[in-house]
């Protein structure tokens, strides 16, 4: 067995192994993991003993929705099936933080790691927790948590104002953002579109979704240390694959999510879509943008109020708060 | 409206209009009178204590359920109840049988869930925990760490489980609170609740009490020489038998519905009976053993008749404590002999723990709740499985045999550890 091991690291090579590999993977072992996974899928075991086995991380995904699946109440499981990265597990599976526990207890147990309260409280999403477990088992840093933006902050970083911002609250992650827009049924161009029968335009979602690009941007979501975004620079060159599946009229939430496809300073590529509920309502390939990085930033004696400068990229209330030329994308 | 200092302000009649009962006797109402009636018990040989060290053979099992497993989602249980996994997981055993046994007292009494919900209902709820999933969760702890114990191990396991489960998932927002006097635990409940209801703090009181059935609830009792070594389960239980060698074990739920006369009127329901009076006292004699005259129990009783404005020789029907044991049935004894002492005064007694065996926190609520059936129905259960009444009964009228008489005022003992004695006084609903 443990000459097995000694192989797999070498197969693996710069895979960095999970650590427990180290330790050689035995029947009795295989026996109560498949014991604890009893309630899982045997595709979830399959996994889980794949990467016992083999240290090998790419089964992971598998065995950790696996698991979730496993503690959702069987209604719900569908959709953890067909389910984005996205889908949040309180929100949107009606998982609540005892069961998360629970989840996290036997992912502790099937994958043989610890996970600490500190590291818990930032999963939200199927895609938080996927990207947790991976960084985990390849023993690189977690990422950042995502964060939660109520509509003070985003109407003061954002170049884009009322009427015309369609950004209620936003959440966002390293490697996604999501929103969410009531449609009131004041809004000033819902009097004539349509004539009677107010119909939230399409192009207007689809403005929303550039709204949610542009503040992913500005909040640092291009992922380059030490530089900020200027929301002066940022505006809209071309969008593909554009697809409306669902009529929405006043009284829907708009959740709006976004993950980023390429981005290179000067231009950010977006997939985007918006859902109402569970319902698809737009789907965008592409939406890209041009941006740019704030001049100030590299030189601090230029920015006369800088005393009260933010100091990390994550917070710029004192430099947002000048900015109100629009932009629209 | 000013009272006099150290009166109660009784400002309501109390009646009992629901029942819930899973039992080793039966599960609904109807075989449960009906094993009352015609002294059908619910012993069996246990498999788990079919081993050489274990000395004690029979239990009142609970049928229709399996509980064995530490895992909730392994248990097996009669499928009209439907229970997620999001609150099986928190149950024990005993806290899943209180929970099946409210569904049906909620059903038994007509409640809406307004009526359940809302500030004027409360719940008072009595058992001793589940000692077999605390050593299933310790020995987890020790063995796998204790970051990896299941997060709902101790609501699931300590003495509160059944407050804790009920009052969230029957989203209760009156009073709730859990007794803990042993086996006089859920007539303590039942006392208080009584008194909720009938000072004016409560219109609606949910009782409750349930005992996990199984070796780590029932064998620890072994250790005090308390339970019948006898193999035969037509004979391990007999109170007031001169050959009485200990309590049968045994779990399950009850749940006693009491409400305002308020209520009762505005509903348009139609009681079990009147809750009349209640009374406790303790012994201060022994931490485990009932004082030998029963001075305790002697003056529960007195207490709860007086309560109730009966006289002793009023009452018809006594559902004695009488666990079996050769010690506590002979204070019971002594103790029945000098309230009812008038010459002519003989209430029927019996102990229906010669059907169920000995239910713990459970047996005060899930006794109160035979009387009111005792009460509806008209009739009062013979006292089972005695061959040679205890000499020490001379002068008691212990029913051997079940009487086709309505009795109109009951009263019903409860002794727990430590000398807690409680007894209620439960009447006929006009």
């Amino acid at each position: 067995m443990a000459d097995d091991v000694h192989k797999n690291t070498e197969v693996n090579g710069s895979k960095q192994p999970f650590p427990t590999s180290a330790k050689s993977f035995t029947a009795e072992d295989e026996a109560t993991l498949t014991e604890a996974l009893k309630r899982c899928s045997p595709a979830t075991i399959e996994a889980a003993i794949k990467f016992r086995k083999t240290g090998d991380p790419t089964p992971v995904p598998t065995v950790v929705i696996g698991i979730i699946e496993r503690f959702a109440e069987p209604d719900q499981r569908a959709r953890l099936r067909g389910a984005d990265d996205d889908l949040r597990l309180i929100e949107d599976l009606g998982i609540d933080s005892l069961t998360m526990m629970e989840i996290v207890i036997l992912v502790e147990d099937a994958l043989q790691m610890s996970i600490n309260n500190d590291e818990l409280r930032n999963l939200r999403t199927l895609g938080d927790i996927k990207i947790f477990i991976d960084c985990k088992v390849r023993g690189l840093p977690p990422p950042k948590p995502s964060r939660f933006l109520p509509i003070e902050h985003i109407g003061a970083v954002m170049p884009i104002q009322p009427p015309f911002l369609f950004l209620n609250e936003a959440t966002i992650g390293s490697t996604s953002a999501s929103a969410k827009y009531k449609i009131t049924g004041d809004e000033f161009f819902l009097k004539g579109h349509f004539k009677d029968n107010p119909v939230m335009p399409a192009s207007i979602m689809l403005e929303a979704i550039g709204q949610l690009a542009v503040l992913f941007l500005i909040e640092g979501g291009h992922g380059e240390e030490g530089k900020q975004a200027d929301p002066q620079t940022i505006y809209f060159t071309g969008c593909e694959g554009v697809r409306a599946h669902r009529i929405c009229k006043p009284g829907d939430t708009l959740t709006i999510s976004i993950k980023p496809k390429r981005l290179k300073m000067p231009l950010a590529t977006i997939e985007g879509q918006i859902r109402v509920g569970q319902e698809k309502a737009v789907y965008v390939e592409e939406i890209t943008m041009t941006y740019g990085f704030r001049e100030a930033m590299a030189q601090p004696a230029a920015a006369a109020p800088a005393a009260a400068a933010p100091k990390s990229v994550h917070s710029l209330p004192a430099a947002a708060a000048r900015i109100i030329s629009p932009a629209p994308v | 409206m000013a009272r006099p200092p150290g009166s109660p302000c009784i400002v309501s009649k109390v009646y009992i209009t629901g029942l819930g009962l899973i039992t080793s006797i039966g599960n609904d109402r109807a075989s449960i009178t009906r094993s009352l009636r015609e002294l059908r018990h619910g012993f069996e040989i246990y498999p788990p204590f079919d081993k050489p060290d274990v000395p004690v053979k029979v239990v009142g099992t609970i049928k229709e359920f399996s509980v064995d497993s530490s895992d909730p989602e392994d248990w097996v249980f009669p499928p009209r109840y439907s229970i997620k996994r999001e609150i099986l997981r928190g149950l024990a055993p005993n806290s899943l049988f209180a929970y099946c046994s409210m569904l049906q007292a909620i059903e038994d009494a007509r409640l809406s869930p307004d009526d359940v919900t809302n500030p004027q209902t409360g719940l008072y709820a009595a058992s001793g925990g589940s000692p077999f999933l605390t050593h299933h969760y310790h020995e987890r702890m020790l063995k796998v760490g204790v970051m990896r114990t299941s997060p709902l191990g101790i609501v699931a396991s300590i003495a509160g489980t059944l407050n804790f489960n009920l009052v969230a998932h029957f989203k209760i927002l009156g009073a709730s609170c859990g007794f803990s006097s042993a086996c006089a635990s859920s007539m303590h409940g039942l006392g208080f609740a009584y008194e909720e209801i009938r000072t004016g703090r409560q219109q609606r009181m949910f009782v409750v009490g349930a005992e996990d059935c199984n070796t780590d609830s029932i064998l620890p009792f072994a250790g005090m020489r308390a339970l019948s070594l006898q193999t035969d389960p037509n004979l391990a239980s007999r109170p007031f038998d001169v050959a009485r060698d200990g309590f049968v074990g045994t779990g399950g739920g009850a749940v006693v519905v009491l409400e305002s006369e308020a209520e009762v009127a505005r509903r348009g329901v139609r009681p079990y009976a009147e809750v009349a009076g209640w009374g406790q006292a303790s012994d201060g004699y022994n931490v485990a053993i009932s004082h030998p005259d029963g001075v305790g129990l002697q003056l529960a009783m007195k207490l709860a008749l007086k309560d109730s404005g009966h006289a002793p020789e009023e009452v018809d029907y006594v559902n004695a404590h009488a666990t079996s044991t050769p010690i506590g049935d002979a204070s019971e004894i002594k103790a029945l002999k000098a309230v009812f002492n008038t010459p002519g005064v003989r209430p029927a007694i019996s102990g229906t723990k010669a059907l169920t065996g000995h239910g713990l926190s459970l047996s005060g609520v899930m006794e109160t709740a035979f009387c009111a059936v005792i009460l509806r129905e008209g009739f009062m259960p013979g006292s089972a499985h005695i061959s040679q009444l205890d000499p020490l009964c001379e002068g008691l009228n212990i029913l051997r045999a079940t009487v086709a008489e309505a009795p109109k005022v009951v009263l019903n003992n409860s002794s727990g550890f430590g000398g807690a004695n409680v007894c209620t006084v439960l009447k006929r609903a006009p």
